[in-house]
């Protein structure tokens, strides 16, 4: 078999995977949809907009944007520090050395699956904004918007990679993966408008890749605002630094049984 | 690819080691071992917790790097490992779990993909005896089936050289007999196996050829028959009557015994005659009955326990 079908054969055995763990199914794709439903039900009155680049956006369309980064880092971030702890934890990524398929055939099989899930989830939590909240989104935000999400997966998923070397067992990534999204989630104007925060908070949360995933997707909705260098340079940063951590660290061997 | 000329009759060696080291730091795993692997034997890999065996096998599967020495395993240095190479290998690692979410079926044809030319999916399952559980999750299976399942990813691949690294642990006392057969079924299809067991009764049931290791060194090589007549002398095994210390039988028989529960063995140098007639001449005396009183060769059991316990003893 060629490394392409090899490829596609993997990718699909990852996606049966995904579709049969419903436990990360709960946490990494129902879960940003009911936060969707919440947030703007808890605090999107209707009408009601919050300030982005000097001009406002409806808080529907805030929260969306916000909940599509939010799910971009779950899917990329999270689940591929605790699908890659767990895997080389368990023996998995040794026995995969073992056997004649490319290395490159599994991480790439394995980062696709969360590539089509995180697409999946970002043409849900949009034609749930269109239909339940009837957010419009400009012509002008599709390319601005594709852009971020595109930038945005591959931060979040070579930092989650990355980070697995700070993780020696899947519990510790289990705990790590969704609390640092959650508390970065906090701070970087996913669930609170930025303009609710304390200076210091906010400027916390600007030091990480969140913020600006979700700033540059609310930005985008702002109709014809298109692209903001400082969130493309700051993601853009953090995924190259992601992705030279986990070229010159990752391991296939558990981390844990060795003395 | 190099070009493998063989001779006639005089299959080349699967496995040649000469001369391995490992080192971690200041400690030393394996201190300068020679070995040969032949074509279509099942080769006993032993040793105790710590001997160095996994270093070694590690090393052997193109996990490990050494520190000095030659290994060759089918014709390449396992440190240079191939996808070629990797092609004709099987593994059957010690620890290393299945993701739980698939099926039997499922998980054994993915790994089918990785290789040029599997064996049959169903023919490899059916061979480990998981044909009734062919579609059930691999969560469902028990530690046994679990592992067969590892057997049948070892063999999926139809490699000329499987490891199997203790692949019977944790299976009931039917489950390893089935699994003696299977893998002695693999000699039949003309593998070479290199197995390592705790099992002493399963290396010398399987193995033509037995390596013993201890602290890195090797101890012992031979067939099972061989190391029992090298280890000479006789072995007498015996319940140890209540109320009788083994202190007691040490003076009586001039012997150290071995207790292990409540059995007693007695290594016996040369011939048992002596030692056996002061054993029952004390206990007709003092009215004791020897229970399960056996006189025997060695088992391997017995040889490895002597070869393995020198240095502490």
């Amino acid at each position: 078999m060629n490394t392409v079908a090899l490829s596609a054969r993997q990718t699909g055995f990852a996606l049966l995977g995904r579709r049969r763990d419903a436990r990360a199914m709960i946490f990494t794709v129902v879960m940003p949809i009911v936060l969707l439903v919440l947030f703007n039900s808890i605090f999107g009155t209707r009408g009601s907009t919050t300030p982005v680049h000097g001009s406002r956006l409806s808080i529907h369309a805030y929260f969306m944007a916000g909940i599509i980064a939010y799910a971009i880092m779950l899917n990329g971030f999270s689940s591929l520090l605790i699908g890659f702890t767990t895997d080389r934890e368990a023996g998995r990524l040794k026995r995969y050395r073992g056997t004649p398929m490319p290395p490159g055939v599994f991480l790439g099989a394995e980062i696709i699956a969360n590539i089509v899930v995180i697409a999946a989830m970002v043409v849900t939590l949009l034609l749930i904004g269109r239909v339940a909240y009837n957010i419009a989104i400009p012509t002008s935000a599709f390319g601005p918007i594709v852009v971020y999400v595109v930038l945005g997966t591959a931060t979040m998923c070579s930092l989650g990679i990355a980070a697995t070397r700070l993780t020696t067992t899947p519990d510790a990534a289990s705990a790590i993966g969704p609390f640092a999204t959650v508390i970065l989630g906090f701070i970087s104007g996913t669930f609170v408008p930025v303009s609710q925060l304390p200076g210091w908070l906010e400027q916390i949360g600007r030091v990480f890749p969140l913020a600006h995933l979700a700033q540059g997707l609310q930005g985008s909705l702002v109709a014809g605002s298109g692209l903001d260098a400082t969130n493309v340079a700051v993601l853009a940063a953090w995924a190259v630094a992601g992705l030279v951590v986990a070229v010159r660290t990752f391991r296939w061997e558990p981390l844990a049984a060795q003395g | 690819m190099g070009i493998t000329v063989r001779v006639r009759g005089m299959p080349a060696p699967v496995v040649v080691v000469q001369g391995l080291r490992k080192a971690y730091g200041s400690h030393v795993a394996v201190k300068g071992i020679d070995f040969e692997v032949q074509e279509g034997e099942i080769f006993g890999f032993l040793g105790t917790n710590g001997a160095g065996k996994t270093t070694t096998i590690e090393i052997l599967e193109g996990y490990r790097s050494r520190t000095a020495g030659d290994v060759t395993v089918l014709g390449l240095d396992p440190a240079h490992a191939t996808r070629a190479w990797r092609e004709r290998i099987g593994l059957v690692l010690q620890e290393s779990e299945l993701d739980p979410l698939y099926t039997v079926h499922e998980t054994v044809t993915m790994f089918a993909c990785y290789y040029e030319h599997p064996r049959p999916v169903d023919d490899t399952i059916a061979l480990v005896g998981l044909r009734e559980q062919r579609d059930a999750r691999i969560g469902q299976l028990s530690g046994g089936q679990k592992r067969r399942v590892d057997v049948a990813l070892g063999l999926i691949g139809d490699p000329d050289l499987l490891f199997l690294d203790e692949p019977t642990t944790g299976f009931d006392p039917q489950a390893r007999r089935d699994a003696w057969t299977m893998i002695e079924g693999l000699r039949n299809l003309g593998k070479t196996v290199f197995l390592t067991t705790h099992y002493m009764d399963e290396a010398q049931h399987l193995a033509d050829r037995l390596t013993i290791l201890r602290d890195g060194v090797i101890v012992a090589q031979g067939t099972a028959a061989q190391l029992s007549a090298q280890s000479g002398g006789t072995v007498i095994r015996f319940t140890l009557p209540g109320g009788v210390t083994p202190g007691q039988v040490e003076q009586e028989t001039g012997t150290h015994p071995d207790v292990s529960g409540a059995e007693v063995t007695l290594h016996c140098e040369g011939s048992p005659q002596q030692v056996l007639y002061q054993l029952t001449g004390w206990a007709e005396r003092e009215h004791h009955t020897l229970e399960n009183l056996v006189v025997s060769p060695p088992t391997l059991d017995d040889v490895f326990l002597e070869l393995t316990q020198e240095s502490t003893a």
